[in-house]
């Protein structure tokens, strides 16, 4: 079988294109090596959250057109302003469908608090995360609560509240912590200091504790305006979850994203691989693309290491493999390397300028802009310089920006994933 | 300020001074240690933890090679829990003369170290991982030493005797009464206190910063740093110690330790001035990497973890500045008789290994001066830890419940405190480094006991952060339990937090390529991107000015 489309990677750019091919018609495969991004993200989607001097961007939408025209080889200058307001849009709406409603604060960014009790400027949010009701909790200027479960290794509330209290916005706030039992260790004698906020989460699914769990929170917090608990109220039953521990408190919850394994970025993998499933998409998960059949200017043929021959053959290849973390880029003592393709890439060959002195240097590091270079129409170069024409680049494997510097991860994956389904419908109804 | 009386002051936490500081706590003197950053954060902590046989100095320098199978034999005995028997080879690759085979199984035999030549094929069984095209092979009884651990363990053991560790304080200034010393007047760097000691002799085990002591003491003494370097290999891809057969030079020796390899050194003559801001440089580690390859053709297959470097501190003993006569071997000076100030001494030179004889010299010296006659015994009684000789295998089976490699770990680490860390409290299993096995209980077992300021300072006493992630995960939890246990409040421990990480950064620089820079990406998208450490970071820099 020939698909129209075969997507390398199932993150969220990949999945943002693939629904995107499916809704338009077309047949299409995804190949997925192993769990994306999305598992160690904060499970909110960013636009832009930073000017270039680090200062917080309020209106990343007002922003945007301007920001295209400082930054012309800026993965969301590929896309332009109308298509990446459309994918967010789109994804935003497809997400619905799986019942996973996305707060957005008009076209403002919203803050949501870090573990360590930082705030972080974002576009899309889960609504356990942030939601318009905030506003009420603000206006009681009482007491925060942020909660921990004892034994929890993942989540430290004193650290968080440390920094809070610093904070103008919080000034008129009383901010205490305190742990709270999980009643089920005592019962199945599992030691709760080994668990991580996956196992945890299944308790909640679960939902035989939850009457007990509610009682806990509301006896530690109290009168408080709203209380603050790791992110793992549930991966399936998440919403039910969130609505009936509010009602049986009596209080506004919200969930703080921690290390991972995240379960707010689970939530939205498990909701778009659903949805494109629903819609008649093929996954391939645990295989890897080991390399491809260039033919003159095309992809004639990819192999994989289950699939090796005849291997997979598509009108379009989308490569949205990641960065170095996912394995979409490699680097090696003295050079970076696109590993399937042999793809161009940005970048240079000398070591020492691929990091800043400090961790945390305020100008970021240079790798992270590294990636493949391509034309405006997302097309990458073969090393002789050659466009390859049917095959698209997007996401975290794309050059020329720094996802965490500039806020802008989320979106980059979602906008060029969207926009090279878009260029792949527009290719095949030409024809 | 606060103000101290005792009877002897060390400077420095090296191995040196720590064990200066046990000998003296052993014969019953009352003494005060003083250290400006960290036990072991100087030279001690700096070099690949090889225990010498003495094989690498037996033909050069006859006198080291005995001083080394001597004292190895003695830390076999005390140091149990700081040291892995595991045996070393000597082998000549197709480059090397052949001649220097022989001369070193001659030398060896001077010196009393058991060296004996093995076939090809016995070394290969032995270390399966080596070159297959090496010409010849010796078996040494060399072996592995945990500097971290070592100097801990006597810190321990001299605290429990009564001795007291001022570590983060810096020497300011050493009080002078005519041509004697009285005293030290000293810095705490975290409290910003001042604090003054006063005792009747001083022992400067500074390493390469005893020339700054001398100079505050008015005195003049002359170091010559010499830096090496070494790369660290994520997972031990040798059993034995790896020595090429050859006059001792760059890259020609991989010590295994722990969860991973380390090859070693560069030799590179440094300033005096740069000794606090010493980086490995590309050329070393192209050196190492290319030259260690040679001795385990692994070693380029496998990710390189960290790069680091150690100042030695070589002394110049002519008195004439121009270095001619460096020695590499034990100086011990008085200074009463060298420059006229009673009551100063310096023990300097030497080598990790010979620490504890170093040790016993300079307390020695002590008494002397003191007039009291107390025999040493660092040599018979063992360190907190290794007071029996005991195997993991039965104190895993000891600790039915908890993992094995928790049991394992635990008392690969602290020997018989295995039975202080593992109390049968189920928090006490709860871990919070997966790529060491340390848990909550360990970490607070080192946070009460062992002298622990910072998250830095505990990597060094537990190895929290030390493994394949660089306390990618760890490191946050740690930093919890920090406020957890008590032991600081959660506004310092933010700070430390990031200090911690940008430690490990310094290391990680050098190496930044293949899965180091795939997992700095990762560690930079949860500490920067989930966190944002670095807004805080920036934060602090601005409240502090």
């Amino acid at each position: 079988m020939k698909y129209d489309s075969f997507i390398i990677g199932g993150g969220l750019s990949g999945l943002t294109c693939g629904i995107k091919c499916l809704r338009e018609g077309l047949s299409c495969a995804i190949i997925s090596s192993g769990m994306s991004a999305l598992h160690f993200s904060s499970g909110s989607i960013d636009l832009l959250g930073y000017y270039p001097d680090r200062s917080v961007v309020y209106k990343p939408i007002d922003y945007l057109a301007d920001f295209i025209q400082e930054n012309v080889e800026h993965p969301y200058s590929r896309c332009g302003v109308d298509q990446v307001k459309e994918a967010f849009d789109f994804v935003q709406e497809e997400l619905r469908f799986e019942d996973l409603d996305l707060f957005c604060n008009g076209d403002d960014n919203h803050f949501h608090v870090t573990a360590m009790g930082t705030l972080k400027p974002t576009y899309l949010s889960q609504r356990s995360v942030f939601n318009e009701r905030i506003k009420e909790a603000f206006k009681k200027r009482t007491r925060i609560a942020i909660l921990n479960f004892k034994g929890f290794r993942d989540f430290y509330p004193d650290l968080a509240i440390a920094i809070l209290r610093k904070n103008p916005l919080f000034s008129s706030f009383e901010i205490q912590s305190d742990t709270i039992e999980l009643p089920v260790f005592s019962k199945t004698g599992r030691n709760p200091h080994e668990f991580r906020s996956i196992d945890i989460a299944r308790i909640f699914d679960s939902e035989k504790y939850l009457q007990k769990i509610a009682h806990r929170i509301k006896k530690a917090a109290g009168d408080a305006a709203f209380v603050g608990l790791p992110a793992f109220i549930g991966i399936t039953n998440y919403n039910r979850i969130h609505k009936r521990l509010e009602e049986l408190t009596g209080t506004l919850i919200y969930e703080v994203p921690t290390l991972p394994p995240s379960i707010l970025g689970m939530r939205i993998d498990n909701a778009l691989k659903s949805r494109f499933a629903s819609l008649g998409g093929v996954f391939i998960g645990g295989d890897r693309v080991l390399s491809g059949e260039i033919q003159g200017d095309k992809i004639d043929r990819i192999h994989t290491s289950n699939y090796h021959d005849p291997g997979f053959s598509a009108e379009y290849y989308v490569l949205s493999s990641g960065s170095f973390f996912s394995g979409g880029l490699a680097s090696e003592f003295d050079r970076l390397r696109e590993p399937i393709f042999d793809l161009k890439v940005y970048g240079t060959r000398e070591r020492e300028e691929w990091y800043a002195s400090d961790f945390f240097n305020r100008e970021s590091h240079p790798f992270l802009e590294f990636g493949v270079l391509t034309n405006k129409d997302l097309h990458p170069y073969s090393q002789k310089g050659d466009i390859i024409e049917n095959l698209f680049c997007t996401g975290a494997i794309l050059s020329n920006y720094n996802p965490v510097k500039e806020g802008s991860g989320g979106g980059v994956a979602l906008s060029t994933g969207y926009s090279a389904a878009k260029r792949i419908l527009e290719r095949l109804n030409r024809r | 300020m606060k103000r101290f009386e005792t009877d002897a002051i060390v400077i420095g936490a090296g191995a040196t001074g720590t064990g200066t500081l046990r000998d003296l706590a052993l014969r019953g003197i009352p003494a005060i240690l003083v250290e400006k950053n960290d036990v072991t954060s100087g030279t001690s902590g700096r070099n690949h933890g090889l225990l010498h046989s003495g094989a690498r100095y037996a033909v050069k320098d006859l006198e080291s090679a005995r001083e080394c199978i001597k004292e190895n034999r003695i830390l076999k005995k005390i140091a149990r829990h700081c040291i892995e028997d595991a045996g070393g080879v000597f082998i000549t690759l197709p480059d090397d003369d052949p001649e220097y085979h022989y001369m070193l199984l001659e030398h060896c035999g001077y010196a009393g170290i058991g060296a004996k030549e093995i076939s090809i094929k016995e070394a290969l069984e032995l270390e399966p991982n080596l070159n297959p095209h090496i010409l010849s092979a010796i078996r040494v009884p060399d072996g592995i030493i945990d500097p971290f651990r070592l100097a801990a363990a006597n810190i321990l053991d001299a605290r429990e005797r009564g001795a007291r560790v001022l570590t983060h304080t810096e020497v300011v200034d050493i009080i002078r009464e005519g041509q004697a010393v009285k005293g030290i007047r000293c810095h705490d760097r975290l409290s910003g206190e001042d604090i003054e000691i006063y005792g009747s002799v001083i022992v400067n085990a500074s390493g390469v910063w005893g020339q700054r002591i001398c100079e505050l003491a008015g005195i003049e003494l002359k170091m010559f740093p010499s830096k090496g370097s070494m790369v660290i290999i994520d997972y031990r891809i040798n059993n034995v110690v790896v020595n090429r057969c050859r006059m001792p030079s760059d890259g020609d020796i991989i010590v295994p330790g722990d969860t991973v390899s380390i090859i070693g050194t560069t030799s590179k003559r440094i300033e005096y001035s740069q000794i606090d801001e010493t980086t490995v440089d590309e050329d070393e580690i192209d050196i190492l990497l290319g030259d260690g390859e040679k001795l385990i053709p692994n070693v380029s297959k496998t990710r390189v973890l960290r790069a680091y470097c150690g100042v030695r501190p070589l002394v110049d003993v002519s008195g004439e500045s121009d270095g001619r006569e460096i020695s590499r071997g034990i100086v011990l000076i008085d200074h009463e008789e060298r420059d006229d100030l009673g009551g100063f001494i310096t023990i300097a030179g030497g080598k990790l290994m010979t620490y504890r004889l170093m040790a016993e010299m300079a307390t020695d010296l002590v008494c002397n001066k003191l007039k009291i006659k107390k025999r040493c015994t660092t040599h018979r009684v063992p360190l907190p830890g290794s007071e029996k000789s005991s195997s993991a295998k039965k104190r895993i089976k000891q600790f039915t419940g908890i993992s094995r490699s928790v049991v394992g770990s635990t008392f690969y680490r602290h020997g018989e405190r295995v039975f202080s860390i593992l109390k049968r409290e189920e928090k006490n299993y709860g871990l919070i480094c997966e790529c060491e096995m340390v848990t909550a209980g360990e970490i607070e077992y080192a946070l009460k006991n062992l002298h622990v300021k910072d998250l830095v300072d505990l990597r060094r006493r537990t190895r929290v952060g030390m493994g394949p992630c660089q306390g990618e995960l760890c490191a946050y939890r740690a930093a919890g339990l920090f406020v957890e246990f008590g032991s600081a409040l959660p506004e310092e421990v933010n700070r430390m937090f990031i200090d911690f990480l940008e430690e490990r950064w310094k290391g990680i620089k050098p190496i930044l390529w293949g899965d180091s820079l795939r997992e700095s990406e990762f560690t930079y998208w949860i500490y920067q991107g989930l966190f944002g450490l670095g807004d805080l970071k920036r934060a602090h820099e601005e409240s502090d000015e």
